[in-house]
C-alpha cells in the first residue's frame, strides 16, 4: 500500500489511486477541471497541477495523472505550483464571456470558484475575444459555447460513458468547438447529464432557464420515481415549485447520472391542472369536509351492503407510507384487499422476485458495472430502466460480454448478443444456456444445486442452430468470473423470475460472484409487493364484483386504472356503477377527473416519503417544499405576486397517508397531523421485523433478508406454453418516453417523447400482407386502433410490440399480455 | 566520391568530402530504381536476414550500433524495439513517421526522393525483428508526390516477392501501405500519429501504456523516422562499429542529414558525418552566409529547438554535445538568421505556427500559445509593456507543463529569445516599434 | 452522386483496412477530389462507405488542415508562411499574390478558379519561398515567377 505525504499529512492509499483523490482522502481538494471519477483522468486541462518536491517524479506534474506511489512528497501549496495553477486560470478565462450574471451555472459554477479561489482577478489579456456561433441541441440542454473551457469533459461523458455518438469535438487549436454535426436534437437519453457534468455554463438546463439560482433553492435529498431502479436525485424548489431534478451521487445505485426522464420527468408537480382542490361530483368542496364525507360514506356502504362492498386499489408508485396505510385502513375497515396491481400476473412475478432476493445474490446497479458476463432475459433496458443501460454499458466497456433475450427490437448504447426470442421461449433458452455452461462435477454433491442442474433439460427445443449459438454463449458463460442475471417482470412468463433466481443461485457455487437483479414495473412494486393482498381479491375480481353489484365503493390512491386498464370500455361501465368512486392523486389524469369524489394529495416533494427499489434498498425521498399554485403560474411568468394573504395558496394537498388516517378515523380531523402520525408504525410488516424504528427515515439500507441455508430451487422446470395456431401475441411495452405516468404529466418530457408506433418483424408482416403503409389498422377486441408501423428486423416473430404511448387509445386490448388471434385482421390503414 | 550537395562549378575542397551512405545515389531529377538498388546490395541485407537471422539477433545487432532516433528525441533505436515484451500479443505494426512538418527540416524528403527501397527494405526487416505483419508510412499531404512514388514502388517491390506473403519464400509475410495524412503538425507526435492512421482525432496519448505494448488498436506498435530507420540495412551489412565510426565525434554515431535553410548561399540538406561543427556545416557545405549578412543566430534543429548564438558556432552537432550546452539537436534542420532579421518577428512567426497547430487537447498550449502571439506582436508593432515581458518569461516556463512535447518544444524559441535577445526586445518597447523595420 | 466505379474501389480499400475508421481521411480525399470539396452530400456518401457517424467524420474532417469543409476554387493556393520563407520574402510575396488575384487570404476568386489560403512549413525551405497549388509544390518563388504560373493556369483553363 503506498504511503505518501501530502502537504505535511501522511496518507496510505490502495494502489492504483491517483494523488488528486489521495489528496482528496486527506481533506484537500486540488483545483479539477477535466478529472472526473467517473470519466477518469485524460490530463487535459492542466488545472490540477502539484509539485512533487521528493520521492519517484519530481517538479510539476498533474495529479490526476499521476499515481500514488511510496516516498512521494506533495505540495499543493508550493509557490511555483500555485503560480502555475493560477496561469492556467488565467488561460481559461482569457475568452470566457463573463457573463455569470445571466448564466444558469452561476453560483455553482465550477470555472467561477475556480477562478475566486485561484487567485486570478486581474485581466492581463489584450487580445480580443474568441466566439462561437451556438447551436440549437433540441428541448433539454441549452448551448452557449464561448463559455466553454475545452475540459473535453462533455464527450468523453458523451461518447465514451454514455455511448452516443452525435456530440463531439470539431476544429483544432483554440477553435475547437463541442456540439453537433448540425443543430438538432441530441440523440441521448442520458443527455441532460451534460448539464451536470459541464464544469461550466456551456451546457445548462433549458427548461427552467433564467428560472432559478442554485442558492435560491429550496433544495433536498430525492429519489427518483419514474422507474424502479430509485436513482439519488437532488430536487431543487423555488417559489412554490420544483425546478430541478439533478443526479445525487449514489455508490450503490445510479453513481453520478441519471437519465433523462428522471431529470426532466418531475414537472408534473406544477402541471398547470394539477388538481389542487377536493372535488364532489366535479365541483370544488372543502378538503376537511370532504374528507368527513368520504369516511361517512364509506361506513355507511359498509353498514349496508358489509365491508366486502369496498375495495380499495393502491399503487406502486406510492411512497411505502401511503401503502402502508391503506393496507392498515383496509384491515381497520376489515375490506379485503387492499390491491397494488391491476394485473395480477405482474403481482404474482413481482412477488416472486421478492421472494428470491436476498443479500447474497441480489447486486446493485453499480455491481453490475464490474461483471464479466451479462444476461439480461426479458428487459430492454433503454426503456425500462435506462439507467441500467448505463450500467451494462460500463461493464461491456470493462470487457463483459452482454447477451440480451427479449422479442423487443432492442437497442443498446454498447455492443451486445441480442436473441430476439418469445416471451414463452425465454426459459428454455436460459435452461439451454446454463445446462451447457454448469460443470456439475465443480458443485459439492450434497447441495441442491446438483439436483436441480442435473434435472434442466439439455436442450433447446427443436432449434439445432440455435442451440449451436447457445453451445458457443455457454463457454464464455463458464469462463466468466463474475455474472449478472438480469430479469424483467413485465411481458414475461410467471415462471422465468424463479428460474433466473436458481440461475444465479447455480452458478453462485462456481463464480466469484453470480448475481441476480430484477426489474420491475414501477418504483415501489416491491413495497407494493409486500403489502398487495390480490390472492384473496384482484382487480379483476374488484370489477367482476362491481358488475355484479356486490361492490359499491371503489377507492383508487395514486393509481391511475383508466390509463394503465387495457379495457377502458369496460372499466368507464364498471365507474358508472359505483356508488362511491374515491379518488385521492396529485395527477391530472382522466382517472381523477372521473372520480366521484377526490381528494387532492401531495407529491413526494411535498410529502416525502420511502421507497423500495427493484434491488431491495429501501430509500427516502425527503420533503422539498410545501407546495402551493406556483408563484410563476400565479403571476403568469412575470414578477413574484404581489397579492398577500394568510397561507398558501393552493396548499389544500396533504400526504396521502394522512387523508387515508383521517378516513379511516386513525387520527381525528382536527389533531395536529404530525404528532398523531409519528407514531404510527408504517413497517409493521414482518419483512421489516429488524428495522429499529428509532431510525425512521431509513435511508439507503439493504432490506432483502440473508440467504437462506436451504437453496430453494423453485423454478418450474415445465415448458412455458405456446398456443397453437394462428395467434399473434400483442405485447405492452414501455418505451423511455410518453409510456411512463408521472412523466406523462411533464411538459419537457413530453416534448421529447417521439410518437406512437408499434412494431412488427418483416417476415409477419409480408405474412398479413402489409407491405408499406404509414400506419396500420390493429383489429383490437375492443376496436380498431390505428398506429404507426415500424418494421424491425431485430425482433422475434410472431408477436407485436405495441408501446402503451399516452397519446394512444390502446385501451381496447382487452388483456395485459395476451395471445391473440390479431394475425390475419391486420391491414393497411385507408388514411 | 562525390559529394551532391556541392552546386556545379564550386570546386570542392577535398577536406570536406565525406563517405555518402544515405544519399550516396542521390541523383538530381529522379529516384533510384529497384534496378540500380539492387546493384548497390539493395535489399541483400534483407535476403541475408530473412535466412540467417532470427528477429532478437537483428534487434541486439541493431541495439549494438546505438543508432539513435532522428525523429528529434534522440531515442536509441534498439531500445524501442528491445521494449516490445515477449509476450506482447499479435498483430504488431511498425510505423515509419514521414510527417516531417517540423519547419526547417526536409531531411525525410530528400532522403526519399533519393532511395525508397532502401526504406522499404529497412521496414520489412523491422517487421521481421518485431514480428509485425504490416508497416504504415505515414505521410504528409505536401509530400502527395512522394505518397504517389513510395506506393508504386512498393508495388514494384510486391511483384518482387519482397512483400506479401511469404517473402522470398522465408514465410515471413508483410505488407506496408502508404497513409495520407490529413496535415497537421500534430500528427508528426509519435503517439497522435497513431491515433491519425487510426481515424480518431490526432491528440496525443499520454504513456502509460507504451505504444509497443499496447500501440494501434491496442496491439504493439513501433514507430520511427525515416532517417532513422533506414540505416537498418546498411548496419546489418557492415555492422556497429562500421556505423559508429562514420561519425565526427565520440559521442556520434553514423552520418547526418543536415538540412541548411535561411541567410546562406546554398541551403540544402547534406550528409555528413554526426558531430560536424556548426561552421563547417555553414560555411562549408551551406555556402557561407549571403552576401552583406552576418551570422546573428541560428536554429539548430527545427522550430522547436533553442536559438544558438555565435557563442556556440564551433559546436559540434551530435546530441550529447549539443546536450552538454544546453541544447537541443532535433531534427538537426538549421535555420540562419541574419543581423538584418529581427528575431522577436521571427518567434512571432514561430509562435502562430504553434498556435494554430495545436491540436487544442490541452490548456496551456491552446490558450497559452494565443496569448503569446498576442504579447509578441503588441511588441512587435510598438504597443509592448515592459510587463509583458516577465509574463512572456514565465509563460515560457510554464508552458512546459502542458499535456505533449509540442508546447515545451514552442517554448524553446521564446524562452531563448527572451534569455539570449531580451535586448532586442526592450528596444522594441522602449522605441515604440520594431528597430528593424524602416 | 459518386460513380459506382469509384464506390467499389473505395469499399474494396475500406474493406483491406484494419479498420474502417483507417480509411477515414482518404476516402473524404477522394469525394474532396470529386466534389471539389467535402460537401455535406459528400459526408453523407462518406459516413454510408465507412459505416461512420456524421460526427464522427467531421471530428475530423475540422481537425485536418487539406480537408475543406467549405467551397474552395479549382486550384487552392497554399502560401508556405512559416519562418523561413517568412524570412525571405513571403510577406512580398503574398501582397503581390492578393493584388494580383484580387481576393484576401482564404477567398476565391469570382471565377471560382483560385483560393488563396496560408500553409505552415511545406518542406521546401531549401527552396523559400514556396507554395503550393493543389498539393503541387512551386518553390525559389519570386512575383514574376508567380505571374508566369498563374497566366499558365489561367490560359490552360480557357482553352479548355
Ligand atoms: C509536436 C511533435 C512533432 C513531431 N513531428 C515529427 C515528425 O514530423 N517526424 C518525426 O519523425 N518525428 C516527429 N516527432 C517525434 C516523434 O514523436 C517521435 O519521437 C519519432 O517519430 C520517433 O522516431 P525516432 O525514434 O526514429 O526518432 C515529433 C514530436 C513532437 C512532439
Ligand atoms: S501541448 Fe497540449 S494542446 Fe499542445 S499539442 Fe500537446 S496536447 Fe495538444
Ligand atoms: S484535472 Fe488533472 S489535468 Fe485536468
Amino acid at each position: 500500500m503506498p504511503k505518501l505525504i501530502i502537504d505535511d499529512r501522511i496518507i496510505e492509499v490502495v494502489p492504483g489511486v491517483k494523488v488528486i483523490d489521495a489528496a482528496e482522502q486527506l481533506g484537500i481538494m486540488i483545483p479539477r477541471f477535466c478529472y472526473h471519477k467517473a470519466l477518469g483522468s485524460v490530463g487535459a486541462c492542466r488545472m490540477c497541477g502539484v509539485k512533487f518536491v521528493d520521492g519517484p517524479v519530481m517538479g510539476i506534474h498533474m495529479s490526476c495523472m499521476v499515481d500514488a506511489q511510496d516516498g512521494m512528497v506533495v505540495s499543493t501549496t508550493d509557490p511555483e505550483a500555485v503560480e502555475f495553477r493560477k496561469y492556467v486560470i488565467e488561460w481559461l478565462m482569457l475568452n470566457h464571456p463573463h457573463d455569470c450574471p445571466v448564466c444558469d451555472e452561476g453560483g455553482h459554477c465550477l470555472l467561477q470558484d475556480t477562478t475566486v479561489s485561484g487567485g486570478h482577478g486581474i485581466r492581463r489579456y489584450p487580445g480580443q475575444k474568441r466566439t462561437y456561433r451556438d447551436q440549437y441541441l433540441g428541448h433539454l440542454v441549452a448551448h452557449e459555447m464561448n463559455r466553454c473551457i475545452h475540459c473535453y469533459r462533455c464527450v468523453r461523458y458523451y461518447q465514451e460513458f454514455s455511448g452516443y455518438s452525435d456530440l463531439g469535438a470539431f476544429q483544432i487549436a483554440s477553435r475547437v468547438y463541442f456540439g453537433r454535426f448540425a443543430d438538432g436534437p441530441l440523440e441521448s437519453p442520458f443527455a441532460g447529464n451534460l448539464i451536470d457534468i459541464c464544469p461550466t455554463g456551456v451546457f445548462t438546463d433549458l427548461t427552467t432557464r433564467y428560472r432559478v439560482r442554485r442558492w435560491d433553492m429550496e433544495r433536498g435529498d430525492s429519489v427518483c420515481i419514474h422507474c424502479s431502479l430509485g436513482c439519488d436525485t437532488i430536487a431543487g424548489a423555488r417559489y412554490r415549485e420544483v425546478l430541478r431534478q439533478e443526479a445525487r451521487f449514489s455508490e450503490h445505485v445510479n453513481g453520478w447520472f441519471i437519465c433523462d426522464r428522471g431529470r426532466f420527468g418531475y414537472q408534473y408537480e406544477s402541471h398547470e391542472n394539477r388538481p389542487r382542490a377536493a372535488r364532489i361530483c366535479g365541483s370544488e368542496t372543502e378538503m376537511d369536509k370532504t374528507i368527513d364525507q368520504a369516511s361517512q360514506k364509506i361506513d355507511e356502504i359498509i353498514k349496508v351492503w358489509g365491508p366486502e362492498a369496498v375495495a380499495c386499489l393502491g399503487s406502486s408508485r406510492s411512497s411505502l407510507e401511503t401503502q402502508a396505510m391503506l393496507a392498515e385502513f383496509c384491515q381497520m375497515k376489515n375490506i379485503p384487499g387492499p390491491v397494488y396491481f391491476l394485473d395480477k400476473s405482474i403481482a404474482n412475478k413481482v412477488k416472486s422476485a421478492v421472494s428470491r432476493l436476498d443479500m447474497q445474490l441480489a447486486l446493485s446497479m453499480r455491481e453490475i458495472e464490474d461483471v464479466d458476463f451479462i444476461l439480461a432475459l426479458g428487459v430492454d433496458a433503454i426503456n425500462e430502466a435506462p439507467m441500467l443501460a448505463l450500467a451494462m454499458r460500463q461493464a461491456v466497456r470493462n470487457g463483459a460480454l452482454a447477451v440480451v433475450a427479449d422479442p423487443r427490437p432492442v437497442s443498446l448504447p454498447f455492443e451486445f448478443e441480442h436473441f430476439a426470442l418469445l416471451p414463452e421461449n425465454l426459459k428454455d433458452f436460459l435452461f439451454a444456456l446454463i445446462k451447457s455452461a454448469v460443470n456439475i462435477e465443480d458443485i459439492k454433491p450434497e447441495s441442491n444445486a446438483r439436483g436441480f442442474a442435473g434435472a434442466l433439460p439439455e436442450d433447446y427445443p427443436g432449434d439445432q442452430e440455435m442451440m449451436d449459438r447457445i453451445k458457443l454463449l455457454a463457454e464464455k458463460l463458464r469462463q466468466s468470473r463474475k455474472t449478472a442475471f438480469i430479469c424483467g417482470t413485465q411481458g414475461v412468463t410467471e415462471t422465468l423470475p424463479d428460474a433466473v433466481a436458481d440461475a444465479a443461485q447455480l452458478f453462485s457455487h462456481t463464480k466469484e460472484k453470480s448475481g441476480l437483479f430484477y426489474v420491475f414495473p414501477a418504483a415501489n412494486s416491491f413495497g407494493a409487493a409486500l403489502w398487495d393482498n390480490s390472492d384473496k381479491r384482484c382487480f379483476e375480481d374488484i370489477l367482476d364484483g362491481i358488475e355484479q353489484e356486490k361492490i359499491k365503493a371503489l377507492i383508487v390512491v395514486e393509481s391511475n386504472p383508466v390509463f394503465h386498464y387495457p379495457d377502458r370500455n369496460r372499466l368507464e361501465a364498471v365507474i358508472k356503477k359505483l356508488e362511491l368512486f374515491l379518488v385521492l392523486d396529485y395527477l391530472p389524469s382522466p382517472t381523477v377527473t372521473r372520480a366521484g369524489m377526490f381528494i387532492p394529495s401531495q407529491t413526494v416533494f411535498e410529502s416525502g416519503g420511502s421507497f423500495i427499489n427493484q434491488e431491495g434498498r429501501l430509500q427516502y425521498a425527503y420533503p422539498i417544499h410545501r407546495g402551493g399554485i406556483p408563484n410563476y403560474q400565479q403571476s403568469k411568468g412575470s414578477h413574484p405576486e404581489r397579492v398577500y394573504g394568510l397561507g398558501i395558496p393552493g396548499n389544500d394537498p396533504k400526504p396521502s397517508r394522512e387523508i387515508l388516517a383521517r378516513i379511516a378515523g386513525l387520527i381525528p380531523n382536527d389533531a395536529t397531523t404530525r404528532d398523531s402520525l409519528e407514531k404510527f408504525d408504517y413497517f409493521g410488516h414482518p419483512f421489516f421485523a429488524w428495522l429499529n424504528r428509532e431510525e425512521y427515515p431509513f435511508d439507503n439500507i439493504r432490506i432483502i433478508p440473508q440467504k437462506s441455508q436451504a437453496e430453494p430451487y423453485s423454478a418450474s422446470l415445465n415448458k412455458d406454453l405456446m398456443p397453437m395456431g394462428n395467434v399473434i401475441k400483442l405485447l405492452l411495452v414501455d418505451r423511455t418516453f410518453g409510456t411512463e405516468v408521472l412523466s406523462a404529466f411533464s411538459e419537457p418530457a413530453c416534448k421529447v417523447e417521439s410518437p406512437p408506433v408499434v412494431y412488427m418483424h418483416p417476415s409477419d408482416a409480408s405474412q398479413a400482407e402489409i407491405t408499406e403503409a404509414e400506419k396500420i389498422c390493429l383489429t383490437l377486441p375492443g376496436g380498431d386502433l390505428e398506429v404507426r408501423l415500424e418494421l424491425k428486423e431485430n425482433m422475434a416473430e410472431g408477436i407485436i410490440v405495441l408501446p402503451r404511448h399516452r397519446q394512444l387509445f390502446w385501451q381496447k386490448c382487452h388483456s395485459f399480455d395476451e395471445w391473440m388471434a390479431v394475425y390475419k385482421t391486420i391491414k393497411p390503414s385507408q388514411s | 566520391m562525390k559529394n551532391w550537395c556541392q552546386k556545379d562549378g564550386q570546386k570542392p575542397n577535398e577536406k570536406y568530402h565525406y563517405p555518402q551512405i544515405l544519399l550516396k545515389n542521390r541523383k538530381p531529377d529522379r529516384i533510384l530504381t529497384l534496378e540500380e538498388y539492387r546493384l548497390d546490395d539493395g535489399y541483400a541485407a534483407l535476403e541475408d536476414t530473412l535466412k540467417n537471422l532470427k528477429p532478437k539477433e537483428i534487434t541486439q545487432k541493431i541495439d549494438e550500433a546505438g543508432i539513435r532516433g532522428r525523429g528529434g528525441a534522440g531515442f536509441p533505436l534498439g531500445k524501442k524495439w528491445l521494449s516490445i515484451p515477449d509476450d506482447a500479443p499479435f498483430p504488431r505494426y511498425f510505423v515509419v513517421n514521414c510527417d516531417e512538418m517540423e519547419p526547417g527540416t526536409f531531411k525525410d524528403r530528400v532522403l526519399l526522393h533519393t532511395n525508397p527501397h532502401n526504406l522499404i527494405e529497412a521496414m520489412i526487416i523491422a517487421g521481421y525483428a518485431i514480428s509485425a505483419r504490416k508497416g504504415f508510412i505515414f505521410v504528409r499531404p505536401s509530400y502527395e508526390t512522394l505518397s504517389q512514388i513510395l506506393e508504386r514502388e512498393l508495388e514494384i517491390a510486391r511483384q518482387e516477392g519482397y512483400l506479401g506473403e511469404n517473402i522470398l519464400g522465408s514465410g515471413f509475410s508483410f505488407d506496408i501501405v502508404v497513409h495520407r495524412s490529413g496535415g497537421r503538425y500534430i500528427c508528426g507526435e509519435a503517439t497522435a500519429l497513431l491515433n491519425a492512421i487510426q481515424g480518431k482525432r490526432p491528440n496525443p496519448k499520454q504513456p502509460p501504456p507504451y505504444p509497443t505494448t499496447r500501440g494501434m488498436w491496442d496491439k504493439p506498435t513501433v514507430t520511427n523516422n525515416v532517417e532513422t530507420i533506414v540505416w537498418v540495412p546498411h548496419v546489418l551489412r557492415h555492422g556497429a562499429r562500421w556505423y559508429k565510426s562514420l561519425a565526427a565525434t565520440r559521442t556520434g554515431e553514423g552520418t547526418k542529414l543536415y538540412c541548411v535553410s535561411g541567410k546562406v548561399n546554398n541551403p540544402g540538406c547534406f550528409e555528413l558525418p554526426m558531430g560536424t561543427r556548426l561552421s563547417e556545416i555553414i560555411d562549408v557545405h551551406a555556402g557561407g552566409m549571403i552576401e552583406g549578412s552576418e551570422f546573428k543566430a541560428c536554429i539548430p534543429g527545427g522550430a522547436s529547438t533553442r536559438f544558438l548564438t555565435r557563442k556556440y558556432y564551433d559546436v559540434e552537432m551530435d546530441f550529447d554535445s549539443f546536450r552538454m550546452v544546453g541544447h537541443r539537436l532535433g531534427t538537426a534542420a538549421i535555420i540562419v538568421f541574419d543581423h538584418k532579421t529581427c528575431l522577436v518577428d521571427a518567434t512571432l512567426n514561430l509562435m502562430e505556427f504553434f498556435a494554430r497547430e495545436s491540436c487544442g487537447w490541452c490548456t496551456p498550449c491552446r490558450e497559452g500559445l494565443p496569448y503569446i502571439c498576442e504579447l509578441l506582436r503588441k511588441i512587435e508593432n510598438g504597443d509592448g509593456k515592459a510587463e509583458f515581458v516577465g509574463i512572456l518569461k514565465e509563460m515560457s516556463k510554464f508552458l512546459w507543463n502542458s499535456y505533449c512535447a509540442f508546447a515545451p518544444g514552442a517554448m524553446s524559441s521564446l524562452e531563448s529569445l527572451i534569455t539570449y535577445f531580451e535586448d532586442e526586445i526592450f528596444e522594441h518597447i522602449w522605441e515604440k516599434k520594431c528597430p528593424f523595420k524602416v | 452522386m459518386i460513380s459506382g466505379e469509384l464506390k467499389e474501389k473505395l469499399l474494396k480499400e475500406i474493406l483491406e483496412a484494419e479498420t474502417p475508421n483507417e480509411k477515414a481521411v482518404d476516402v473524404m480525399y477522394e469525394l474532396q477530389k470529386v466534389y471539389g470539396w467535402i460537401t455535406d452530400e459528400a459526408m453523407s456518401e462518406a459516413s454510408e462507405l465507412l459505416g461512420m457517424t456524421l460526427t464522427e467524420l467531421d471530428e475530423l474532417a475540422t481537425f485536418y488542415n487539406f480537408l475543406f469543409r467549405e467551397p474552395v476554387g479549382k486550384y487552392v493556393i497554399h502560401v508556405c508562411d512559416s519562418v523561413v520563407c517568412w524570412m525571405n520574402g513571403y510577406e512580398v510575396l503574398l501582397d503581390h499574390l492578393k493584388g494580383r488575384l484580387g481576393i484576401g487570404i482564404g477567398e476565391t476568386t469570382s471565377d471560382g478558379l483560385f483560393t488563396l489560403l496560408p500553409v505552415c512549413c511545406i518542406g521546401y525551405c531549401d527552396r523559400a519561398p514556396a507554395m503550393l497549388i493543389n498539393r503541387r509544390v512551386h518553390g525559389n518563388l519570386t512575383p514574376e515567377k508567380i505571374d508566369t504560373i498563374i497566366d499558365q493556369i489561367r490560359a490552360k483553363e480557357q482553352e479548355s
